[in-house]
């Protein structure tokens, strides 16, 4: 910006003003979340609220050890590894045709996408649930990482083929010309430099899994489910101030790895959000 | 690239989509015209009821047991309704009586608020009601403030710009149950922003036994989890606003604003659109905020009226006749932006 379009001092303080306030609401819930998941309910919940109390690791103690919720978390990564890993294997090669393709058909095949990702999971939900339990394949591993597969496809595939767009078309042409054929001109020349949108891709697709609830607490019961989907064995719980603080441990142990995530990979996050909207 | 070729690339993640989005739409719709129960015949059970001495009586009774196949599952019946449970489900008899009954209100307004508390009374059209007035109050809330961040992160010193970044993905990218249950326990009766509230001495707030409450609190969370993405995306926009325009305006003597209004937002038009529509199709299906406030009384959604009816009272078919009502609103809502999204991109090449 030019020295001459210099912000006079209130609106500079309006400004900063307003980026505390919204820093403060943004992290205030997640704070507070972590802040008491280390009390006990009494100080937790106490009049007037404290700002220091005894620390414990009593809630976490409970959650993870008595509650089992340890088996919960590998529930979750064996799900989201999978159907990250068969979402790309999937998405990649219809993603990168897409980019290249120049009918009309790749074109209603991302409107259809579009439609379907606007698609509430809960009506997709109601047809799985008596086919599946027909098909007797209910609360299983595979079958959860197909339908998150699935799920994931729509998002996927237009986020992927806009990092594809971004890649010269001489590349893969010079490629065909060498005599490659289509698939190993996308598997040897493509992919390689593709690298970067992949990472961004596995992180959008580990997040939609991650982050599912509705799917994986309807599909997936006792012993299979996840650990989004086994909070809400603690919902409710208003009244009883123990088990309240035991879903509380397990919502602040939800919450950890997807911070580090955002820690480490904030650039991707934030190109994969406007990869699609900004560059068109 | 040829059409052959295409197909083959594209094939496996189509079949993945067909499979498992488009055949269980078709389902629902299937699942939606039909009722079923399981076959059930009257089975004599003959039970021996002892009498005195050793004596006792056979007595007969008959009880409906289910009908079983070779496998030992029960056998379902299938009846095609039609329409039936679409009707029942949208609650077009009620919504008549509700319309046509005598109303002895003196004024006009009166008597159409009266008819408007009777119909959100219905389980269907109170559902369609907080879905309708979440996505249209946190749609442009969420623009404004999203807007104004991404101003003000603009305008921020360089070393703070990754952390102003960094909290403002944590409401978006964090577990929605887990975001939601964090601004729920905040919210408790015992919880600290009553306690804190009440130590100001503001008096005792029932934040979620209030329908007006609990209803400012749902779209506040809602305003809350999508402005990071507006702000994110009109941020990355922002960058491309040529300077020399700005400056052009500012030279011309137009104030700060005007700037803003003249220059910047017609530049971020497309993406406007774009957040615009994205968040019509996540608004549209709010659903954990109303789980986790268990706010069912005072604001439900059309996804967790489907959820409760396949669910809690596991009646499929009425949460496939509810999940269809569902799939019309969304196609209705999107409608319109898809032609015009479709239409600037014939005309722009």
């Amino acid at each position: 910006m030019s020295a001459s379009d210099r912000l006079p001092l209130w609106l500079k303080s309006l400004n900063t003003a307003g980026l505390g306030i919204w820093l403060f609401v943004a992290m205030f819930p997640f704070l507070w979340m972590f802040l008491i998941s280390f009390r006990l309910p009494v100080d937790a919940f106490s009049v007037p609220p404290q700002l220091f109390a005894p620390f414990t690791l009593r809630n976490f103690y409970g959650v993870w050890v008595t509650d089992g919720f340890w088996r919960y978390a590998v529930n979750t990564g064996v799900v989201t590894v999978f159907s990250v890993v068969i979402s790309l294997a999937i998405a990649c090669p219809a993603a990168y045709a897409l980019s290249r393709y120049r009918g009309s058909l790749g074109f209603w095949l991302l409107v259809a996408a579009l439609i379907f990702r606007a698609m509430p999971h809960v009506v997709l939900l109601t047809a799985y649930r008596p086919a599946f339990f027909s098909l007797g394949i209910w609360s299983r591993y595979e079958t959860l990482i197909i339908v998150l597969t699935a799920i994931n496809q729509p998002f996927t595939i237009w986020m992927m083929r806009s990092f594809f767009m971004n890649i010269p078309k001489e590349l893969d042409e010079a490629a065909l010309i060498d005599g490659c054929s289509r698939f190993q001109a996308f598997r040897l020349a493509i992919m390689p430099v593709m690298w970067p949108g992949v990472v961004t891709a596995a992180l959008f697709a580990f997040l939609l899994s991650y982050n599912d609830f509705l799917i994986s607490s309807q599909l997936m019961n006792g012993e299979m489910q996840t650990m989004t989907a086994a909070l809400g064995n603690y919902m409710g719980q208003a009244k009883h101030l123990d088990k309240l603080m035991l879903g509380i441990a397990g919502a602040v142990s939800v919450t950890i790895p997807v911070i580090i995530l955002i820690y480490l990979f904030q650039k991707q996050i934030v190109a994969g959000m406007t990869a699609g909207a900004v560059k068109g | 690239m040829r059409t052959g070729t295409f197909l083959g690339f594209v094939a496996p993640s189509v079949l993945s989509m067909l499979l498992l989005i488009a055949v269980p739409l078709v389902g629902v719709v299937y699942l939606a015209l039909y009722q079923s129960h399981v076959k059930t015949e009257m089975v004599e059970v003959r039970t021996k009821v002892p009498l005195f001495g050793g004596l006792s009586r056979d007595q007969v009774s008959y009880v409906p047991q289910a009908v079983l196949d070779e496998d030992g599952r029960p056998i379902r019946v299938w009846d095609y309704v039609g329409m039936q449970n679409l009707a029942k489900a949208s609650e077009i008899d009620e919504l008549g009586r509700i319309l046509t009954k005598p109303r002895d209100e003196a004024s006009l307004p009166d008597m159409i608020d009266s008819m408007y508390r009777d119909i959100t009374n219905l389980d269907f059209w109170s559902a369609f009601e907080f879905t309708m007035i979440y996505v249209v109050a946190t749609t442009p809330l969420m623009l404004a403030v999203g807007f104004l961040l991404a101003l003000a992160v603009n305008r921020a010193t360089e070393q703070l710009k990754g952390s102003l970044i960094f909290v403002s993905l944590l409401p978006m990218i964090v577990t929605p149950v887990v975001s939601s249950l964090a601004v729920y326990w905040l919210f408790l009766d015992n919880a600290i922003v009553a306690t804190v509230l009440r130590e100001l001495g503001l008096g005792r707030i029932y934040f979620l036994k209030d329908a007006v409450t609990i209803r400012i609190l749902i779209i506040a969370y809602g305003v809350w989890y999508a402005a990071p993405f507006a702000f994110i995306i009109l941020y990355a926009g922002l960058q491309t606003v040529p300077k020399e325009s700005l400056e052009a305006a500012r030279v011309d003597g137009a104030t700060r604003w005007q700037a803003i209004r003249l220059v910047t937002i017609p530049h971020l038009m497309p993406l406007f659109a774009v957040v615009v529509l994205i968040h019509l199709m996540d608004a549209y299906r709010v659903f954990e905020p109303i789980l986790v406030f268990n706010s069912r009384v005072f604001a439900s959604s059309l996804q967790y009226l489907v959820y409760i009816a396949m669910s809690f009272e596991d009646n499929i078919h009425r949460a496939a006749a509810y999940a269809v009502l569902t799939v019309i609103g969304i196609v209705i809502l999107l409608t319109p932006v898809l032609i015009s999204t479709w239409r600037e991109q014939r005309s722009t090449p």
